[in-house]
This record gives C-alpha cells, sequence and structure tokens, in this order.
C-alpha cells in the first residue's frame, strides 16, 4: 500500500501542478512539456520563463521572416514592427497558458488570420 | 523527486530575497543595501528619457542607466504621430513660413488658458533647434511636409517620415545604447529611496516584472549617484485616478495610451512630498475614431483632413464646431454629441476623396474599418440616418465658404482648404474623444528639477521631465507640442545631473 500512496500523491501532485499551470497549452509545444517544466521556465518553475527563453527554440530574424507581409501590410509585422523592430519579447503577446493578446491590437484593427 | 527538490530549494532563496528587500529600504541612507549603482539613473524610455540618455551620454557621463517597466521601449513616445513643432526651422523657412519662438509661446499660452508657464514654455521652445538637430544627429528623418495641428497661428509641426514617434525612439535608442547606456525592459520603479530630509539617493527597482503581475520579479535597490531622473509619463491608462481628478473621464471614454502610463512616477513623487499641479487638466484627443483602440490609423487620417472636411452632429445634420480649433474645445464640443438616452452618438467627419486620399492613412482606414467610402450625401443621409435637407445645406454652404475663403459659421482658418471642395466621393469616419494627454503633473523648474510642495524648493537630486511634469502647457496643449517639450526637459534634466 505504501509505494502506492506515495505513487498517488505524486501523481495527484502533478496533476494539480499541470492543471493550474498548464491550461491551453499548445500542442506544437508537445515535445517541450515532455522535457519538463524547466525546459522554459529558466527562471525557477513559479517565475515567468526570461525573455530569452522562448528564443533557446525561436529565432527572431527567422521569425520576422516568417511573418513578413508585403505591400501594403509590409509595415505590419509583428515580429518586425515600426514600433519596436524585433525587441518586443515574445511574451507580450504570446503567452503558453494564458490568452494571447497581441499588443498592436491595442491600437490597430489588424487582421492576424492565426491571432485572435 | 529530482525537480521538486530544485523547487523546493528555489523557493527558500526567493522568500529569503523578498525578505531582505523591505529590510534594507529604509529612510536611513545607511542601512540600505544596494544591489546596483549607476552615475545617472533614468525612469521610462520615451522621449524624456532617451533624450536625457543621448545629451547625457554627449556630455560624456560614462555610466548612465534607462529602466522601462515593460517589455517593450518607448511607452507612449513610440506610438506618437511622429509631430513635432519647433519654430523657426529651415524647414519652415524653405517653405514660406514665418514663425518664431515668441509666436509659438504665445499660441500655447493661448491654449493654456491663463494655467500655462511662460517661463518653462520659452525654455522648451529656445531649446528647439537643438532639440531638432540632436533628432537629426541621431538619425531621425523629417518629412518635407509641415503639418497644421489645430490652434496654431502658424504651421510648425515637423513630422518624421514614419509619421510615428517610433521615427524617433528608434533612433534614440540607437544612439543612447552607443554611448553605452544600459537600457532594462521589466525593471519597474517602485519608489524613491531618500534620506531623512529628503535628499534622493537612489530608487526601489522590480527586477524581472511582468506586466500586470504586481509582485513578479525582485525589488533592488539602486544607487543613483548623480541624481534621478522620473521620466515615466502620464496616467492616461489609470482609469481610477483621471476619473478621481475629472469626473467626465470614465470608461465611456477610451485612451490612446501605452499600456504603462498608470501614473507611477507621479504618485511616488506626490508620496515624498513633490509638488502637484494642474491634475485635472486631462486632454481628451478631438480626433480619435471609436471604431479602433487607442490612437490607430483614424486620428492621423482626421488630423489630415480637418482644415478641409466638416464635422457633422447626427441628430441635425450640421456643423458644430471649428474643425481645426483647439483640442479641448473641439472635444469638449464632440462629447456632447448624444442620442435622446443621452448615449454617445459620435460626430461624423466627412472628408472629400479627391483629397483625402493625399494622405497615405486614407487606405488603411478603409481597409480596417475606420472609415468608409460613400457616393453621395443622399448615400451617407440614409447609412447614418441624418435629416437629409439640413445636412444637404450645410454642405452647399460649406462649398460658399470655401469660395469665399472665409467661415461665417465658426471662423474656421480657411487658408489650408483653398480650393478644396466638398464634392462626391466622401469618406466617413466617426469622432469621439479618447484620453489623450495629462498636462498636469510634478511641478518642475527651468532646471527640471522637482520642486517639494512644502516650500517651493527644489528636492535635492530629483529631476522629472515629459508628460509626468505639469503646468507646462495649463488648460490645454497644442497638437505636436509634446515632443519638443518632453525632449527639451530631457536634455535639460542630463545638463543639470552632469552639473550638479
Ligand atoms: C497615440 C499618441 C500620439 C501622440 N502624438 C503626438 C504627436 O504627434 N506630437 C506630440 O507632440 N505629442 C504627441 N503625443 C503626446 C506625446 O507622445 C507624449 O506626451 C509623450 O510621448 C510623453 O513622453 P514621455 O517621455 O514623458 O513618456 P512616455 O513616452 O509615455 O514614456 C514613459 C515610459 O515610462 C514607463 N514607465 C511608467 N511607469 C514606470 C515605472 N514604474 N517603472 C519604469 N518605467 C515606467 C512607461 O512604460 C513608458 O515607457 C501623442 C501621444 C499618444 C499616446
Amino acid at each position: 500500500m505504501k509505494p502506492m500512496t506515495t505513487l498517488l500523491v505524486l501523481a495527484l501532485g502533478g496533476f494539480i501542478a499541470l492543471s493550474a499551470q498548464a491550461r491551453d497549452k499548445r500542442d506544437y509545444h508537445e515535445t517541450v512539456y515532455d522535457s519538463g517544466c524547466k525546459t522554459c521556465h529558466d527562471q525557477g518553475l513559479k517565475s515567468f520563463p526570461s525573455d530569452e527563453s522562448c528564443l533557446q527554440c525561436h529565432d527572431m530574424t527567422k521569425l520576422a521572416d516568417q511573418t513578413k507581409r508585403e505591400g501594403h501590410d509590409a509595415k505590419q509585422n509583428p515580429h518586425d514592427s515600426m514600433h519596436y523592430g524585433q525587441e518586443a519579447p515574445c511574451m507580450e503577446c504570446h503567452g503558453e497558458h494564458t490568452k494571447k493578446h497581441a499588443i498592436c491590437m491595442d491600437c490597430h484593427n489588424f487582421d492576424y488570420p492565426k491571432f485572435n | 523527486m529530482q525537480t521538486r527538490r530544485s523547487f523546493l530549494k528555489f523557493g527558500v532563496g526567493a522568500a529569503a530575497i523578498g525578505a531582505l528587500a523591505p529590510l534594507s529600504v529604509s529612510a536611513n541612507s545607511s542601512d540600505v543595501i544596494w544591489d546596483e549603482e549607476h552615475e545617472v539613473v533614468i525612469v521610462g524610455s520615451g522621449f524624456a528619457g532617451l533624450a536625457a540618455a543621448v545629451e547625457a551620454g554627449k556630455l560624456g557621463a560614462k555610466d548612465i542607466v534607462v529602466f522601462e517597466k515593460l517589455g517593450v521601449y518607448g511607452g507612449n513616445s513610440t506610438l506618437n504621430a511622429g509631430q513635432a513643432c519647433f519654430a523657426d526651422t529651415d524647414l519652415q523657412r524653405k517653405l514660406g513660413i514665418k514663425d518664431s519662438v515668441d509666436l509659438m509661446v504665445q499660441d500655447q499660452l493661448a491654449s493654456g488658458r491663463g494655467y500655462a508657464s511662460e517661463i518653462l514654455l520659452r525654455h522648451s521652445a529656445e531649446l528647439g533647434p537643438y532639440v531638432y538637430q540632436l533628432t537629426k544627429d541621431c538619425g531621425c528623418v523629417y518629412r518635407d511636409h509641415i503639418i497644421n495641428t489645430g490652434g496654431t497661428s502658424v504651421t510648425r509641426s515637423h513630422q518624421v517620415v514614419e509619421r510615428s514617434g517610433a521615427g524617433f525612439i528608434r533612433p534614440m535608442l540607437k544612439t543612447a545604447r552607443s554611448y553605452g547606456v544600459k537600457t532594462k525592459t521589466r525593471h519597474k520603479f517602485e519608489g524613491l529611496i531618500t534620506t531623512e530630509d529628503g535628499t534622493v539617493l537612489g530608487i526601489k527597482v522590480r527586477k524581472n516584472y511582468q506586466t500586470d503581475h504586481e509582485d513578479s520579479g525582485t525589488l533592488i535597490n539602486v544607487r543613483a549617484e548623480k541624481g534621478v531622473l522620473i521620466a515615466t509619463g502620464g496616467f492616461a491608462a489609470n482609469v481610477a485616478f483621471r476619473q478621481a481628478l475629472d469626473p467626465t473621464l470614465g470608461d465611456e471614454v477610451g485612451h490612446t495610451n501605452a499600456r504603462g502610463a498608470t501614473g507611477d512616477g507621479l504618485i511616488a513623487m506626490l508620496a515624498e512630498g513633490a509638488m502637484p499641479i494642474h491634475l485635472s487638466f486631462i486632454q481628451s484627443g478631438p480626433w480619435a475614431s471609436p471604431d479602433e483602440g487607442g490612437f490607430g490609423y483614424g486620428a492621423g487620417f482626421s488630423l489630415y483632413n480637418f482644415p478641409h472636411s466638416i464635422a457633422i452632429d447626427r441628430n441635425t445634420g450640421e456643423r458644430f464646431m471649428n474643425e481645426t480649433a483647439d483640442r479641448k474645445h473641439r472635444a469638449d464640443l464632440e462629447i456632447q454629441r448624444r442620442d435622446k438616452d443621452g448615449k454617445p452618438h459620435p460626430a461624423l467627419l466627412i472628408a472629400p476623396k479627391h483629397e483625402a486620399q493625399k494622405d497615405p492613412s486614407m487606405d488603411n482606414v478603409l481597409r480596417y474599418n475606420v472609415a468608409w467610402e460613400f457616393d453621395s450625401i443622399e448615400a451617407i443621409a440614409k447609412h447614418f440616418e441624418l435629416p437629409l435637407k439640413p445636412f444637404q445645406k450645410q454642405v452647399d454652404d460649406w462649398n460658399k465658404y470655401v469660395k469665399a475663403g472665409e467661415d461665417p459659421q465658426f471662423g474656421k482658418r480657411m487658408n489650408m482648404g483653398t480650393g478644396i471642395y466638398m464634392t462626391a466621393p466622401f469618406i466617413v469616419q466617426r469622432l469621439w474623444p479618447k484620453v489623450h494627454y495629462c498636462q498636469g503633473g510634478i511641478q518642475i523648474n527651468t532646471k527640471a528639477e522637482v520642486i517639494a510642495a512644502k516650500n517651493g524648493k527644489p528636492i535635492p537630486n530629483l529631476y522629472a521631465a515629459g508628460e509626468v511634469s505639469g503646468g507646462v502647457h495649463g488648460v490645454s496643449r497644442l497638437g505636436g507640442c509634446s515632443t519638443p517639450d518632453c525632449m527639451a526637459f530631457g536634455v535639460t534634466a542630463a545638463r543639470s545631473m552632469m552639473k550638479a
């Protein structure tokens, strides 16, 4: 019985922690979850990840390239904007466990198809 | 288990840091444990903060730090429309515009309605040409066109090509860094550290602060060798604070400001006994659109169009204001446009497309549903339920005023609209004011020193510049006049600190 209880406590503990924090996890981050919370939470589990944390896997220049817009919308690249260049940190707009909110949308009705 | 143990370890560590911080912050300087020390400490990364950083760098300061609480730099300044009033520049002369420091000060005094500070306005207008050159030296590029921002006797608003304050902020940030200025985001200023007699020694900063998570990160004590400049901007985003000061500015009215405009620096200086001035003079922008957040695209579009367009009340189909009067005049009239139940019934700005299309933002306002195109007066009347007859008559009358070069209805200055008749098709935008600028703040003098309320004397080592300072513009600030003010006093604060 004893090992069983320990296991249960561990499992439950893990479940509670995850359910409180890992809600809304993004499917494409599955492998990151497999490697453990500390993969992103480089400043301790109770703290927000550092702004550099996401950049362990994502490259700002490449992201800027991927979200490049042409012609009329050229200035609306969220990863290379007129206001913040490539310096807006990921978590200003993205949240792993929270709703996404693009900072641009504070003032503009931009159409970001993947981002509502 | 591995993870859990290191988690525990972390927990203890964090608790220990947390316990130290409040202890080390005390009125007695010898008790303070300093985590960092810098020669010049600047709080806020907008025009005032960055102008100070650049000037201090030019003056040879070796260790300058700029703390910014958000994850992004620039505050309101990077959202700004990129317009800056300077008097008597080479560009004005090239365009045949005669202007002077005196005229610029006079215009601002009139808009200030007796409350503006002539001394501070003159100080910033006189520094204008220096600031204009300083921004150019940083790499800012101005358009070849000067803008009329309303309430001025001559056209004097110079604009950077980006048509946004980003065109100032990014080159200035780069220049500041080239002087070795340390620029730190996610560092939230939480209060001043002073000796018992009020001299400012340094500040408390929350390092690794995450926006809207007030207890994130850790508190550190930062010592300032030459002084602290508070350049934290205004409080338009703090609804409780602004509504306490002006009951008309509740949730019904949006705002154009950046997320950081919550008045932190102002509130902390008040706590240390600084002199509050004109806090209730809060300005709303009469060019804002209720169909997008913030300043957006509509503001620039209507600013371009006001000189040759008409603003129409939806109940009467008629004009109700001089479309180029100063901001307060227009915003006060706009917010009175109400339906029968007293609910907001935003007025319509009607612009002829043949002229409106000269403004690059027309594409944007149409694309993002901030303005709409109509083929005829009838179509507008039908869509917005305007009484057609008076509306038609108003448009016809307006065209007569254009021809005569005189507006008997509201006395609008007609020279910017010469030959621009109100003919179809039309572009129509809705107008509803948004809280935009805080004229009030903390009192400073021409050295950018912060004044103490109890004796009217400067608080040693404490400086303020930009929107957080008050009393400069009085009741209403003219468009394009904050940029030069913020930068002039940022420059001044740096000079004072380097002399002190
Ligand atoms: C949308 C918009 C358009 C405008 N257009 C014009 C224009 O064209 N011409 C003109 O003259 N004026 C314009 N204005 C007004 C002008 O831009 C502002 O008054 C000016 O930018 C204020 O500069 P600042 O340096 O005082 O403050 P800001 O630029 O607001 O910078 C203050 C910074 O301090 C930070 N901060 C706040 N609290 C803390 C804290 N506790 N710790 C650390 N950092 C903190 C903020 O996050 C912010 O980044 C405009 C304003 C807005 C909002």
